[in-house]
């Protein structure tokens, strides 16, 4: 018996955008200049934020932060093809993500400043704190866009994980259960070339991420990550494809991880100078820039009152950062369960009588209000 | 039976230096020994604990895995039954629930499932514990899950001379072990080290100070902290502190224990993870069980609060400091 081809696959890449801001008509979706703009100003704030953030936190005012910049439309992007109430579950490398979604960002600021005062989304949005754990929070998506397919309003779930994670088992099992219950799900890997000292190369031996979704009955794309146009149209198909019943996708938006893996790593003690010139021609924001140009939509002026406009709302966003009052230590006893239990009872009242060792009786009456629900 | 003459050289090392002299003798000792884990070769860990041991052993031997703690969990277990000795590094404590089915299902169970026929003598090396301002799930102390599980050993240094010696006895064991470093001692506990190739005993406690009035046990960085506490009360409380530093969590140095307890008849159990269902909890049922007539004050357990580890602008409140120990002993001793 001559062997059968039993399936066969086949994986595509989109491009839209390249790098002198040319566009493939073919392929170019209807978009407004207005949502065009959009975009821009999203990642042009962002990368201005990331910058800051940096600089908040290499003069001590900030602590461990992940860099963003180089990514900023894979993860700008993909949001402005959601509704608030689609979910959205980002990485913790996540602050273009949660910036698109609308989120106050001296709430991100405030997270990475170590305080749990930081989860604070935008009423309304169903936006999900991201897991630090990688991956983990892949199957718990799979029950979000269950959770949508049940209430049948066509809702979706859209998320995102790293390169990396792409390698950990959970990404099968919550591929497994999306194509498995056809659910409206969109898995995004961010591939941003490092896992933060080891290269994409060392994940997985095939040759794109893309093609895990063959594996599962799920549509699988290659995307441009650094083409804000071919991630919006990804994306958009996508969410449609999700809306109408027709099931989960897994996008590979591969992108480039400019900075180093977070403020506490040293990127030169493992990659070339060289690899990151190159991925510079790249730039997400250049591309956009002259391609906006181009379509004569953007100019220096325009440029200079965006630049303006967003030091003034990055100054705005720090001070509020840095005017929120010290949390009280009280407050970690708040929210653990519904009605807290008597043994959190107890140790909050000893942790009082420790405030109270350290810093004299009246120190109660002097720490900022508690927050949160207790008991 | 002749013992080995003492190395008698030694230099002042870190931690974390310690740790990877002990990688490095193991590695240039025995062909079996190999390390996996998450950026631990070209980059040299995120703690840099296996610094410059990559270029030395080549990535064979030092293997930068792909990310996934499972494959990595598994793949040692399977490397250890094969006849290597894998030492696996998971990268932050946070990330070892991942690892659980296999620890729970396998790691502790390979050698009774088999009749003994097959061990798994690999060892699992994780950071431990907090205060060092990291993000979430990088500050936990989850040592209880795994001295939970039979079949494993469980072992936290702190000190750069004990990092050493364990660490050389765990991949030595013929069993597996479980071998959590203080991250907040990486860089801050220096101390002179021993030249060269020496184990300290796994299961025995080691008596930080002696005294007669009242026992800490303790593990880990909170040792650290109990001295701190130790010096304090004895200045303005007169009390003559103990502290043991249990070394080795699972199996218990239970004769040091009962004889220290008995010797004062008072005990703080100081450590760092939520103290329901903790092996402070253990301990002190252990003190129950065996050394019941001998208290005479009940055992006080200081823990973290049976909460999760807040983030970072928390943690000091969270994770107890000299101050809890201090007001812990003093009820204690007046008691």
């Amino acid at each position: 018996m001559p062997l059968k081809t039993v399936a066969s696959i086949d994986i595509k890449r989109l491009e839209i955008l390249d790098v002198d801001g040319h566009v493939d008509q073919s392929l170019m979706p209807t978009l407004s200049d207005k949502l065009l703009l959009e975009m821009y100003r999203l990642m042009f704030q962002i990368r201005a934020f990331d910058e800051r953030a940096i600089l908040l936190q290499r003069s001590g005012r900030l602590g461990t932060y992940p860099m963003i910049t180089g990514q900023e439309a894979t993860q700008c992007i993909p949001p402005l093809a959601l509704k608030p109430s689609d979910w959205v579950v980002p990485t913790y490398r996540g602050s273009g993500v949660y910036f698109a979604r609308g989120m106050q960002m001296r709430y991100g600021l405030l997270y990475w400043a170590g305080d749990d005062r930081g989860t604070h989304f935008p009423d309304g949005n169903n936006d999900m704190i991201f897991s630090i754990p990688v991956g983990t929070h892949l199957t718990q998506v799979a029950g979000l866009a269950w959770g949508q397919k049940l209430k049948g309003k066509g809702g979706v779930a859209l998320t995102y994980c790293g390169d990396g994670t792409s390698s950990k088992g959970d990404l099968h099992e919550a591929l497994t259960f999306a194509g498995q219950f056809k659910l409206p799900a969109i898995y995004i890997i961010e591939n941003n070339g490092w896992a933060i000292s080891v290269p994409r190369k060392r994940q997985a031996a095939s040759q794109t991420l893309a093609q895990k979704a063959w594996g599962y009955g799920v549509h699988g794309l290659q995307v441009d990550g650094n083409d804000a146009l071919a991630v919006y149209a990804a994306t958009i198909e996508a969410v449609a494809r999700a809306r109408s019943g027709g099931g989960p996708t897994l996008l590979e938006c591969e992108t480039y991880r400019m900075g180093h893996h977070t403020t506490a790593d040293d990127a030169t003690r493992y990659r070339s100078d060289k690899e990151i010139e190159a991925w510079k021609k790249k730039d997400p924001i250049e591309r956009m820039k002259k391609f906006l140009t181009a379509r004569k939509i953007w100019d220096a002026k325009k440029e200079r009152e965006l630049t303006t406009k967003t030091r003034s709302w990055i100054d705005g966003e720090v001070k509020a950062y840095e005017e929120f009052p010290a949390p009280n230590p009280l407050n970690m006893f708040a929210d653990n369960y519904a009605a807290a239990p008597w043994n959190l009872i107890e140790q909050r009242a000893e942790l009082e009588e420790v405030l109270k060792f350290k810093g004299g009786a009246k120190v109660l009456t002097e720490l900022p209000p508690t927050e949160g629900r207790f008991p | 039976m002749k013992t080995a003459a003492k190395p008698t050289a030694t230099r002042t090392l870190n931690l974390v230096q310690a740790v990877n002299e002990a990688l490095d003798l193991a590695l240039a000792a025995d062909k079996r020994v190999m390390l996996l884990g998450e950026d631990i070769g070209r980059n040299g860990g995120v703690f840099r604990a296996t610094e410059g041991l990559w270029k030395k052993y080549g990535g064979e031997r030092v293997v930068d895995t792909p990310l996934a703690e499972i494959g990595i969990m598994g793949s040692a277990i399977g490397l250890a039954i094969a006849g290597f000795r894998p030492v696996a590094e998971i990268q932050f404590d946070g990330f070892m629930p991942s690892v659980f089915d296999q620890v729970v299902c396998h790691l502790g169970r390979i050698r009774s499932r088999s009749r003994g026929k097959m061990s798994v003598p690999l060892v699992l090396r994780a950071p431990h514990g907090g205060l060092i301002h990291a993000p979430e799930h990088h500050s936990e102390s989850p040592e209880a899950y795994f001295c939970h599980t039979p079949g494993i050993t469980v072992i936290i240094a702190s000190t750069p001379r004990d990092a050493k010696g364990l660490l050389l006895a765990a991949i030595e064991s013929p069993d597996p072990v479980v071998f959590f470093e203080p991250k907040l001692l990486y860089r801050s506990a220096k101390g002179e080290v021993p030249v060269g190739h020496y184990t300290v005993e796994i299961g025995k406690a080691r008596v930080v100070k002696e005294g007669k009035d009242i026992t800490m046990l303790t593990w880990g960085a909170m040792t650290v902290t109990c001295e701190k506490a130790a010096e304090r009360l004895e200045k303005e409380d007169g009390a003559d502190v103990e502290i043991l530093d249990l070394r080795t969590l699972s199996p218990l140095d239970l004769d040091a224990i009962l004889a220290s307890v008995g010797k004062t008849g008072r005990c703080v159990i100081a450590h760092e993870a939520p103290n329901s269902g903790s092996w402070a909890a253990e301990l002190s049922a252990l003190i129950a069980e065996r050394g019941l007539l001998r208290l005479l004050a009940p055992v006080a357990r200081v823990g973290g609060w049976d909460i999760r580890m807040p983030l970072f602008r928390l943690e000091q409140y969270y994770i107890p400091d000299a101050d809890r120990v201090v007001m812990a002993a003093r009820k204690t001793l007046s008691f």
